[in-house]
């Protein structure tokens, strides 16, 4: 279908995307490492509970972890090879999280579902569940919980966005992967029972654009380059002109967001039976000396990516494991990877910026710029000053998505989020 | 793997090149138009009040972060730490106020008296309620009402630009009526021509307010800079063209809807220096766009109000007396957030 142009909305920022460094390079296969870490929290929700012991030989895609109740996703073993260890250890969210190491045995034995030919509704969802699929977008969602909505929905969304900065693997996906994620889309349509199924890509993947043109089932949806085009409530605004309401799901307009690397994930496990222990993602940043994209297993130790693509410890002043704008800061390359890790930079001093904040102007360009216009400026006065309520009242902060773009903007370098997140906390500890 | 210089933080790990410092430089840019055109119109007198002002300020911030952070014991800070301090610290807003407080005073003001009135702005108004971003009301403002009401005598001699002071006795200022007292008064016959009161020529009034170009080059500059919103401004000054006109009715007692007094209104007086440089102040105007529609409204019909009962300049007082209002505005007057829908009000049975 002929690509449309989306909605604008109002705030919004936009940073300097450094796309050029990575999205050139075609998606390549990590070598397998040695040994790999794999998390079990690796969705929202609680971790999974393990189902090897210390010693057993397991296969690549085999089930290693089972989810635990409805928000938690299965865990599978990335490589062939032996359990070695299973212990807790810190994540690179600096949470504990317990990990199960798993040390390569040379093979390549592969533990597959059966693949689905021509699934029903059911089927489909009983699969995203069993192949351990989450959101890839970032927040980790499990997907089998999306695609069984209590209210009808009438429309999936699948958000080719990729507005954070840096980040290319979903562009690149979607170049390489076209077909694919059209038929991880229809699989996900089927299983909600939609068939009116939009994409939205921005601006600055114009062959994106023109590759999705080519389905008479999926309408491409032209977004303006601007940050967070890609956040959910944003794109269901931009797409349908149909607005979220706080506390609300997209489910309650109707609308289902998924992103395009989920949709791919979705499209393999049911026609190869492949679950869920690889990603693409992107490694870049002024520090490493060649950027890429590369399809990554699930545990791998950062330390062999940030190998693999040159990158420089020296002249690093900032890791990120994530994208620039709501990525998770690194204390050094001893963590592993997660399913929801969508990239890993390494940031020159020129780039991170690392400024000491100085005294708020009351300049309001981080109203400004809030995609949910709510007062981050509000947040941040009162929580140091240690009225939470106030801080919470007064800058809404319940409503607020954690996009960063109030702190971008900031000619202070206030720490906003950190305010946000601060007072996000005592309201839930408070309930 | 990594030395200690690594650096751990919330996200986002990228922010935009703008800082303070940066802005208060724009401000300063910006400012600079209006500077030159107030020496070429008032002579050096008026590069004279523009350095002592600056450098005022800028020393009387200095004097106060020193002794703050130097102490008197031995135990404090060694005094050349503190210097280092203050020039990491340095942010341009001091100079930011004396240039807009120069600008403000007519240029028959006392060396003195302008020393007087930049220590009172940085000391008083800004340095006491906790510096930078912390001030209740516009530095440059107050203290121009404070050297009002301490200099009378000084401060209502309006000098006339230097090309016509030449004629006059060398050494002595001409002074003479501003065009504001003239188009406020009963008898609007002597007014100048809009395009005289548009460059400055011949027109009696403060250093940096008579020449209406520099402020639109300055206002250009601003919102080519994004450190203001191009609707600030202008919607000060409909707003206020529109009421001044209105009340013009009742003081010339004609009691119409006079559309040509509009522009010699909005080209009197201090009024579109204050809508570009003082209105649009970061620290004191409300945060979102919506209060600042409210406040800028309210001042900009005060202003015109007041000038009409008062026939006097009263910009700088609508200031003061608008920026206490700020702090009520933003707690009552905030964005919806995105989605928001209005909650179904219920009836609580006592």
């Amino acid at each position: 279908m002929k690509a449309v142009k989306g909605k604008y909305y109002f705030g919004g920022v936009h940073p300097h995307d450094e796309k050029k460094l990575s999205q050139t390079a075609a998606l390549e296969v990590l070598p397998v490492p040695e040994t790999v870490a794999i998390s079990l929290s690796q969705s929202l929700g609680k971790p999974a509970v393990p189902v090897v012991e210390v010693g057993a030989e397991v296969k690549e895609g085999e089930l290693i972890a089972k989810a635990d109740g409805a928000i938690s996703s299965n865990v599978f073993a990335s490589i062939c090879g032996t359990v070695t260890e299973i212990k807790t250890l810190q994540g690179m969210n600096g949470n504990d999280e317990t990990h199960i190491f798993i040390k390569a045995n040379g093979k390549n034995d592969k533990s597959e579902l059966p693949p689905l030919s021509e699934p029903s509704a059911d089927e489909i969802k009983e699969r995203i569940k069993d192949a351990g699929i989450v959101g890839l977008g970032g927040a980790g969602f499990p997907t089998a919980v999306k695609v069984s909505p209590k209210t009808p929905v009438d429309t999936l969304i699948v958000n080719g966005a990729e507005c954070e900065p840096y980040l290319t693997c979903d562009h690149r996906l979607m170049c390489e992967k076209t077909d694919e994620i059209a038929r991880g889309a229809r699989y996900i349509a089927k299983a909600l029972g939609v068939t009116k199924i939009l994409i939205g890509i921005e601006a600055n993947k114009p062959d994106c654009i023109a590759a999705f043109e080519n389905y008479d089932d999926i309408q491409p949806v032209i977004l303006k380059k601007q940050y967070p085009m890609g956040g959910e409530k944003q794109l269901i605004y931009v797409t349908t002109g149909r607005k979220v309401g706080i506390g609300k799901l997209p489910a309650d307009v109707g609308t289902i967001v998924q992103n395009v690397a989920t949709c791919y994930a979705v499209c393999e496990a049911v026609e190869l039976g492949k679950p869920l222990y690889e990603r693409a993602l992107t490694v870049s940043g002024r520090a490493v000396q060649n950027p890429k994209n590369l399809w990554v297993k699930v545990g791998t130790p950062i330390q062999a990516i940030v190998d693999f693509c040159g990158g420089n410890a020296e002249l690093t002043k900032k890791a990120v494991a994530g994208g620039p704008m709501t990525g998770v800061a690194l204390g050094g390359f001893d963590s592993y990877t997660h399913k929801t890790t969508s990239g890993i930079l390494l940031m020159t001093e020129k780039e991170a910026a690392a400024d000491e904040p100085t005294p708020c102007l009351n300049c309001g360009k981080c109203a400004d710029v809030c995609p949910m216009h709510l007062m981050p400026m509000n947040t941040a006065f009162y929580s140091a000053a240690g009225d939470m309520e106030a801080a919470a009242k007064y800058g809404n902060t319940a409503a607020c998505i954690e996009c960063g773009a109030c702190e971008y903007v900031c000619p202070a370098k206030r720490p906003l989020i950190q305010a946000i997140r601060k007072t996000k906390a005592y309201l839930r500890n408070r309930k | 793997m990594f030395d200690n210089t690594v650096v751990v933080s919330t996200p986002p790990h990228v922010k935009s090149k703008r800082t303070t410092r940066g802005i208060m430089l724009d401000v300063v840019i910006s400012l600079a138009p209006c500077a030159i055109m107030g020496i070429v119109f008032f002579g050096w007198r008026a590069l004279m009040l523009e350095l002592v002002t600056v450098f005022t300020c800028v020393a009387t911030e200095f004097v106060y972060f020193f002794l703050q952070n130097k102490g008197f014991s031995n135990k404090c800070a060694h005094a050349g730490e503190v210097c280092k301090r203050w020039l990491k610290q340095f942010d341009v807003s001091s100079v930011v106020t004396g240039l807009i407080l120069a600008l403000i005073l007519p240029s028959a003001v006392h060396w003195y008296e302008a020393v007087i009135g930049g220590i009172f702005a940085i000391a008083v108004v800004k340095m006491l309620f906790g510096g930078t971003g912390k001030n209740l009301v516009n530095p440059a403002a107050a203290a121009r009402v404070f050297m009002f009401l301490s200099f009378s005598a000084t401060m209502i001699k309006y000098g006339l630009p230097a090309i016509d002071a030449i004629s006059a006795d060398s050494g002595t200022l001409a002074t003479g009526a501003t065009n504001l007292s003239v188009l406020l008064g009963k008898n609007p016959s002597t007014k100048l021509s809009a395009l005289d009161l548009f460059l400055g020529t011949g027109v009696a009034g403060c250093i940096g307010e008579t020449s209406k170009a520099a402020i639109l080059l300055g206002f250009i500059y601003l919102v080519a800079r994004k450190v203001i919103k191009w609707w600030q401004p202008l919607f000060f000054i409909a707003v206020f063209g529109f009421v001044a006109v209105l009340t013009s009715g009742f003081a010339y007692d004609t009691y119409t809807f006079d559309i040509e007094l509009f522009l010699p209104h909005i080209l009197s007086g201090g009024v579109l220096f204050g809508a570009v440089f003082m209105f649009t102040d970061y620290v004191t105007s409300p945060k979102c766009v919506w209060a600042q529609l409210l406040f800028l409204g309210v001042s900009a019909i005060l202003v015109a109000v007041m000038r009409y009962l008062t026939t006097l300049e009263v910009t700088s007082f609508i200031i003061l007396l608008m920026n206490l209002f700020v702090p009520l505005i933003d707690k009552y007057v905030m964005p919806r957030p995105f989605g928001y829908k209005k909650e179904k009000k219920v009836k609580e049975e006592n």
